[in-house]
């Protein structure tokens, strides 16, 4: 499902985010990805959606070659994988529903299509109740949970998440994992960044280690104990 | 939307209903930037406006002044009047010289009985005609009346020349000030009323940078984002040149009015043709800048 082949990756400056980064994610699983802050996770994420570019290196998402993708191929890339942020990032001047409903009337749904859709994503995580108000009168967790099913709304086969607990509290944390981890049963490709390491440790997913831009542990799914 | 073989996106009619649908809806929750920006460009627009009235009727106070300039020619006594009729041919081929009128010495002295109120006066002159034969000069430009005078002066048979030197000079000096004036201000307000647009319409475009963000994102197309823009441009200006065009259009009939009932030594532009074409070009300015600006500010947020 996802391919990533000695990638590099300098910045203008310079600095190095990535280096000789080989990774191999099969369809239906779920993968962390830890590391300190800094280490190149987020530049990773940006890879899979074509947010960033690697300096050397090939990468391959559902058998498309970022690289050699044309800038207007990009938006047909980004409807195959659902992005699910640290911050949300949520309309506010939208209420729950339009916010999930955007997603999918950029892509062009039909309307009713997108109103069912809408109201069953809604269901999943749990927000039936709250669907006309908007993103500043709910709490963080159930921001995030809009974030989830706004990510979920086109059916992406793949679902990226850039440290979606970071700015949650432990019980909010598990509610949106519990999500994921449903979605990732129906058969979702799961890549999430993090650090909380509770989490990790208690899901018992492939965990890949990445330290100063190059991968130095990947172990599988059922792993116990993780050195960091 | 559709993806074809090749895979390029194309929109459809479901989705310019959508288009539409999202233009409405964002300038009603922009509703204050979007009135921030139509007054903008009510004001913008209204100030373009006068300064082409103004332009008009500056010139045309200049070409009327200057239209009034002629240059009298008065010729030896003792010429034939086959003479005089090659000496007209010969001022008339001067460059410069629109038409070359002749006033005999016969036309000068009746009409200067005429004006006197006296039928009598040749006779009270003793049958001597002191009026000499006279050819009026308009020129094509007061600028080549000093030339052509000279030139005038040169030809035989020609006595005397006149026009109104001195005044001329003057004349001149402050109908090229005005035309100049008049430029400027144009100049000037179309340079400001771009800027105050594109500046207002760019903001209204930054505010809304997340926005655009999210529909890359979530796998919008660069022409499926910049669409809702454009017309939201677009109507801004339609909106904004149609107020405009109303407040100069009522504005200049009545100062029209007042002008020509009050002031009736001014010369002004009525012309409903040229005040259709102000107010025309109020419009497409209004929406030129409008999708031009929305365009140039939503473009630097589709590079990657």
């Amino acid at each position: 499902m996802i391919k990533m082949k000695s990638i590099s990756k300098f910045y203008p400056n310079g600095a190095r985010a990535l280096y000789d980064i080989n990774l191999n994610i099969h369809k239906g699983e779920f993968v962390f990805l830890v590391g300190q802050s800094g280490a190149g996770k987020s530049t990773l994420i940006k890879l899979l959606y074509r947010d960033e570019i690697p300096t050397r290196g090939q990468v391959i998402v559902d058998s498309d070659n970022l690289i050699r993708l044309k800038e207007r191929e990009i938006p047909l890339l980004r409807r195959k994988i659902g992005v699910i942020f640290q911050d949300f990032k949520l309309l506010q001047n939208m209420t729950v529903f339009e916010n999930i409903a955007f997603a999918q009337q950029v892509v062009g749904k039909p309307k009713k299509e997108i109103e069912n859709n809408t109201e069953v994503l809604l269901e999943v995580v749990g927000l039936s109740k709250k669907r006309d108000v908007y993103p500043d009168e709910i709490s963080g967790g159930e921001q995030q949970r809009v974030c989830v099913a706004r990510a979920l709304a086109n059916n992406p086969p793949i679902l990226v998440a850039d440290e979606p607990t970071g700015n949650l509290d432990q019980d909010t944390a598990w509610e949106i994992m519990e999500i994921l981890s449903r979605v990732n049963k129906m058969g979702t490709t799961i890549i999430m960044a993090t650090h909380a390491l509770y989490i990790v440790e208690k899901m018992k997913k492939r965990v890949v280690t990445i330290d100063k831009g190059k991968i130095i542990d990947d172990r599988p799914e059922g792993a116990n104990r993780f050195g960091i | 939307m559709t993806i074809d073989q090749r895979g390029q996106i194309g929109l459809e009619f479901n989705t310019f209903g959508f288009i539409f649908e999202q233009v409405f809806i964002s300038l009603k929750r922009n509703v204050l930037l979007t009135l921030a920006s139509v007054i903008t460009m009510i004001i913008s627009l209204s100030l373009l406006g006068c300064s082409m009235l103004f332009l008009a009727n500056a010139s045309f106070v200049a070409e009327t002044f200057e239209s009034q300039v002629e240059i009298a020619v008065f010729l030896q006594d003792y010429l034939s009047s086959e003479q005089v009729v090659d000496l007209q041919n010969k001022l008339e081929k001067i460059e410069g010289v629109a038409s070359v009128t002749l006033t005999t010495k016969e036309n000068a002295i009746k009409e200067f009985e005429e004006s006197m109120g006296s039928k009598t006066l040749l006779e009270d002159l003793g049958g001597i005609n002191p009026f000499p034969d006279k050819f009026t000069i308009q020129t094509t430009d007061a600028h080549l009346v000093q030339d052509i005078a000279s030139k005038v002066s040169k030809v035989t048979g020609v006595e005397k020349v006149r026009y109104g030197q001195g005044v001329l000079e003057k004349l001149l000096q402050f109908t090229d000030w005005l035309r100049w004036v008049g430029l400027a201000i144009v100049v000037i307000f179309t340079i400001a009323s771009f800027i105050l647009i594109a500046f207002n319409i760019k903001t209204n475009v930054y505010s809304r940078e997340k926005e655009i963000q999210i529909m890359r994102l979530v796998g919008a197309s660069n022409s499926f984002i910049r669409w809702p823009f454009i017309i939201e441009g677009m109507f801004i200006g339609l909106i904004g040149a149609v107020i405009a065009m109303v407040i100069v259009g009522f504005t200049y009939t009545w100062l029209l009015g007042y002008v020509m009932s009050n002031l009736t030594f001014l010369p002004v532009v009525a012309d409903q043709l040229f005040i259709s074409k102000v107010l025309g070009a109020m419009l497409l300015s209004g929406i030129g800048i409008g999708v031009l600006a929305s365009s140039i500010s939503v473009r630097q947020f589709l590079r990657t």
